[in-house]
């Protein structure tokens, strides 16, 4: 199983090269049968162990579960939660439904650009954030909200919105963060 | 039809009474009816989908409860009225077709589909000129990103059509939907470049020109070109084409889904579709060459004719006319071939006449007749789809006959066929079939596995004994031989537990309409002979022993390889495969061709051609069309036996490695420039027509032939293509009635004997490997390329461009490589140096290599050798 890759192969390879893929057989294993009405389940588990989808172990999944490639990118495509390229450390859910959007989403959405040069689905250079955002949180009352990492905050003041995220470091410990912030 | 009987329900069509079988859908009975439904994801081909709901109906059930159901999905039943564009339902489906002309854009001069687009189509028939919506053209870039398929998504209406039939039909999934709701798109994973198997079903599909090929610079609206249908002249399968010329010249190749157009439902694989570019070529030979000294000096056609008939003429004064031979090439039309055979045996009085394909394996001729003289006369090959069981022996259906899977696919899904699949290696044939069996069995023991099957049908009482007993005397006789393929030995033989074995058998013994397509594949066992017996034996049982059919082919490589056989391009056979020695059919054919009397004898020099050529006994060789220099299994006693023989003709499109050890080239024309009929390996006999004019100076082979009988003095009363057919359909009684070949009829074996017979096996055997070579080495045709025509068509090299051998990962890891690596291959007589490619359809100790490319020569690897071709394999310095 382990082919090895050369050097001429591109980075990514080498990148992918040092993946244990032995959680995606033990999930594979974990389900009644190799069928494909599990992939969903499966694609979260293979993702709660990898952070995102790496595509050595879609190629497992699709071996085992007999699907093509355009299948399995089908369902990943159809489901913003699924992430085929690594996320930054935190991921960034903010929240672009109705109130929050008319409470100033886009605003908050454009300073994360100028700090950060992320649009929605990208992740900035350092691998710090991931910018996602969702249609909605369910708690209009508290607009504009956003979620950062394990994190919830509400009713944020758009101006104040990178202060927030200034806390948030690539070294630092979450529980560290989540307590400063609660502080604030 | 299949075995299993539906039931017809009774409903009436806007007023109408009508019936059709339960679990129609209402559009295809519409259709039926001539009533016409809007819609623009349905495909007769395809499961019901539902996509583009613009196809409502208002029907009235029994109980006079009114329903608006979409006529794609809603199948009929009893008793229901069902009323078409009414205003409420034009009312709906003119909703959903304004909601895409939106975004669609309408580029239509500019566009493929244009004419036959049934947007524009329904857009007419639903008065939507006048959108009551604000325009908002989408304007992405086309992605071009593969070498064929363009994606102008523009022009998409998600549909997808596209992706069902590349899953449906194809079976590859290479297209799928990504992303949701406003975003979505049709395209590949993470849209990389598209690799598949470039068959462009999805082409043939799209409704509105989002998909485009790009084999063809020419675009716009269909009535800019003119169009004509005519026959694929690559593999034995025999697909109809629609081939589109703008200015003499050929545009593109398109699939026609019109109903009853051939035998091929507008499905098309890669090299039919994308293979075009073998016509208009710079490197076809232009004019006719002569060698004169060793290099080809251009000469007049006059110069040429006359050089040939003056040769021919001195060799039957000197020698006799036995001395003469030909091969006749297995891309002949119908009428090119019974011409070749009429040349020699009417005018010059030879009977050394053959074709490669009986030159390596006589025995497919003589299986064939067997069949029909135990009463296995085969349905035609339309009906495979309705079947209840398709044993596909030995065949790569995706490689061999694409359209082939297409067909079984299309059972699998809409009638419930089972499928069987005998491969040494395993092959890929994604489909849905409730019933899937492989059988991937030891390289060599094809026999065997048959064999075993046939004994337990007989041993398990699946077949009625009695009955056989009854119709075939030497029942008992192979009762007896097959006491030896016991569970135990085949097991032990061929890999395959017995368990297995009896599913197969039991499949295909009980009351089923069973189709048996053989592959290519057989002849390079070295026991053709024995498998083709065997499969005919195990057909004999179920023929009189179960209810139901059975439908066998003989395995065919090229377009015409059945057509050249029918004709008589053999030794063996007069057209129509009356005996060389039947002077009833030699008198009738002298007096039709006007010559005093025909006799031949039955041993012939052309039954040894080979050793016939290098030993002096044949002086002069014309082969009309082939190059066996390269695809001969015995590669250096062919190019021995060229070198050697006097005089050789070659006529050809391309300077292929036979035409360069000619004496004298003609330059001849591909099945684009041709009128005549091909006849399939299931004996359809359909009708080829001239798309463009002979290229070049070229001339059609039926023009050579012509002109070679006139000037020898023996001007031909009949020598037109019209002519020839009246000629033909007289004096070969099996094909009345199939000429001109607009019907695709396939011919219907009468005038053969009424001779049951089992063909006895000997004991199991499998062909030993040799000491020092520890792999077997299979070939076969690439996916991508057949013959010696497809390495000039450009679109078919940028797909297939080098010759990959293929081994399994163990073995792949075991010798230290990796994809792409560079691995040498040597038999005991030759050595070649390819890249090579892991994957898990080698079985292990097995190399497949294509055989399609010359500096590949896979026949000297092989050289005579008749089963799989002992090798060893090391890793390239």
């Amino acid at each position: 199983m382990e082919a090895k890759e050369t050097e001429v192969d591109d980075q990514d390879a080498a990148e992918e090269e040092e993946i244990d893929l032995a959680p995606v057989h033990e999930i594979l294993d974990s389900f009644p049968s190799r069928n494909r009405r599990y992939l969903i389940p499966m694609l979260q588990k293979v993702q709660a162990v990898y952070r995102y989808l790496p595509d050595k172990a879609l190629r497992l999944l699709m071996e085992g579960l007999e699907l093509t490639r355009a299948e399995i990118f089908g369902v990943i495509s159809f489901y913003p939660g699924l992430l085929i390229t690594e996320p930054g450390k935190y991921i960034i859910k903010l929240c672009y439904g109705t109130a929050c959007f008319v409470k100033g989403a886009n605003i908050i959405a454009n300073k994360i650009h100028e700090t950060y040069h992320i649009h929605p689905g990208d992740t900035d250079e350092a691998k710090l954030f991931t910018l996602q955002t969702a249609s909605c949180l369910g708690n209009c009352g508290a607009a504009p909200m956003a979620l950062v990492g394990e994190d919830t905050y509400g009713t944020i003041d758009p101006e104040k919105s990178i202060e927030l995220l200034s806390a948030y470091k690539l070294e630092d410990a979450p529980e560290q963060q989540a307590e400063e912030a609660a502080s604030e | 039809m299949s075995t299993v009987v539906k039931k017809t329900v009774h409903f009436k069509i806007n007023g109408k009474e009508a019936s059709a079988p339960e679990g129609t859908v209402i559009i295809e009975v519409a259709k039926q009816h001539g009533v016409e439904i809007t819609n623009l994801c349905y495909n007769q081909k395809l499961k019901p989908f539902a996509a583009c709901r613009t196809c409502m109906v208002d029907i009235r059930t029994p109980e006079g409860k009114k329903e608006l159901v979409y006529s794609c999905t809603q199948p009929v039943a009893e008793g229901i009225e069902i009323f078409t564009s009414t205003e409420e339902t034009d009312r709906y489906n003119g909703a959903c077709l304004e909601m895409l002309l939106v975004e669609h854009p309408l580029d239509c001069p500019i566009c493929d589909k244009s004419g036959v687009c049934p947007l524009q189509d329904n857009t007419e028939a639903l008065q939507l000129a006048n959108g009551r919506f604000e325009i908002q053209r989408r304007n992405e870039p086309s992605d071009k990103s593969n070498p064929l398929i363009e994606f102008y998504l523009n022009r998409c209406i998600m549909c997808g059509l596209c992706v069902r039939a590349c899953d449906e039909i194809q079976g590859v999934q290479a297209l799928d939907f990504h992303e949701r709701g406003m975003k979505t798109t049709i395209g590949t994973a993470n849209q990389e470049p598209l690799d598949c198997e470039f068959c462009g079903q999805c082409i043939t599909v799209c409704p509105t020109g989002a998909l485009l090929d790009m084999s063809s610079q020419e675009r716009g609206l269909a009535a800019l070109f003119k169009t004509n249908h005519s026959i694929c002249g690559y593999c034995s399968w025999g697909c109809t084409v629609q081939i589109e010329t703008k200015k003499n010249k050929v545009a593109r190749f398109v699939g026609d889904e019109t109903n009853d157009l051939g035998i091929n439902e507008g499905n098309l694989c890669a090299k039919g579709r994308f293979g075009h570019g073998i016509v208009h070529n710079e490197n076809r030979i232009k004019s006719p060459l002569m060698n004169i000294g060793g290099t080809f000096k251009e000469v007049s056609w006059g110069e040429a004719i006359q050089t040939i008939v003056d040769r021919v003429q001195a060799t039957i004064n000197r020698s006799g006319s036995e001395t003469v031979a030909g091969i006749g090439g297995e891309k002949l039309t119908n009428e090119e071939s019974y011409l070749f055979q009429k040349l020699f045996r009417g005018s010059y009085g030879s009977n050394q006449i053959t074709n490669l394909a009986n030159m390596r394996a006589p025995y497919v001729n003589r299986f064939m007749v067997r069949c029909f003289e135990n009463g296995i006369n085969s349905k035609p090959v339309t009906e495979m789809e309705k079947s209840d069981v398709i044993f596909v022996f030995n065949s790569d259906l995706p490689s061999e006959y694409p359209v082939g899977g297409n067909s079984a696919r299309k059972g699998a899904i809409f009638t419930g066929s089972d499928i069987i699949i005998a491969n040494p290696r395993k092959v890929i044939l994604k489909n849905e079939a409730n019933i899937d069996i492989r059988l991937n069995f030891t390289l060599g023991s094809d026999a065997v596995v048959v064999n075993r099957m046939s004994r337990i049908l007989i041993d398990q009482g699946i077949v009625n004994t009695k009955k056989i007993k009854s119709a075939v005397p030497n029942y008992d006789e192979l009762v007896q031989s097959l006491a030896s393929y016991t569970a135990e030995a085949t097991q032990k033989t061929t890999g395959i537990s017995d368990e297995v074995l009896t599913r197969a058998a039991n499949r295909f013994g009980r009351t089923a309409d069973r189709y048996l397509l053989i592959g290519n594949d057989i002849f390079d066992t070295g026991q053709g002979e024995d498998i083709l017996n065997a499969l005919l034996n195990l057909s004999i049982l179920a023929h009189h022993g179960a209810e139901g059919s059975v439908s066998i082919f003989p395995p065919r490589e090229h377009c015409n390889s059945q057509g050249v056989n029918d004709m008589g391009c053999t030794p063996e056979f007069l057209p129509g495969y009356s005996p060389i020695t039947d002077s009833s059919a030699l008198s009738s054919l002298a007096s039709e061709w006007g010559v005093d009397s025909l006799q031949f004898s039955s041993d012939n020099p052309a039954n040894d051609l080979l050793r016939n050529c290098a030993d002096g006994t044949i002086k002069f060789l014309h082969i009309a069309g082939e190059d066996p220099v390269h695809s001969f299994y015995k590669g250096s006693e062919i190019k021995n036996a060229l070198q050697t023989v006097p005089f050789l003709v070659v006529q050809d499109v391309y300077m292929t490695e036979t035409a360069k050890l000619a004496d004298i080239i003609l330059p001849t024309t591909t099945y684009i420039e041709k009128e005549g009929s091909f006849t399939n390996m299931t004996r359809h006999v359909q009708k080829v027509t001239t798309a463009t004019s002979p290229q070049n100076q070229s001339r059609t082979d039926h023009d050579i032939f012509v002109q070679l009988a006139e000037v020898f003095g023996n001007k031909l009363k009949n020598s037109s293509v019209a002519e020839v057919q009246d000629e033909i359909s007289k004096m070969v009684p099996i094909y009345k009635g199939t000429l001109p070949g607009t019907k695709s009829r396939q011919w219907s074996p009468e005038g053969f004997k009424h001779a049951p017979c089992f063909q006895i096996p000997g004991a199991p055997q499998v062909t030993q490997r040799k000491k020092d070579f520890p792999f077997q080495l299979v070939s076969n045709n690439h996916m991508f390329h057949i013959g010696s025509y497809t390495q000039y068509a450009k679109a078919l090299t940028d797909i297939g461009p080098e010759c990959v051998a293929e081994l399994h990962p163990e073995d792949a890891e075991a010798l230290g490589v990796n994809d792409g690596d560079r691995i040498v291959i040597e038999s005991s007589t030759h050595k070649v140096e390819v890249p090579m490619v892991a994957n898990t359809v080698t079985v292990k100790g097995m190399v497949y290599l294509p055989k399609n490319w010359v500096e590949i020569p896979v026949n000297m690897l092989r050289n005579g050798e008749e089963g799989p071709v002992s090798i060893k394999i090391s890793k390239a310095n």
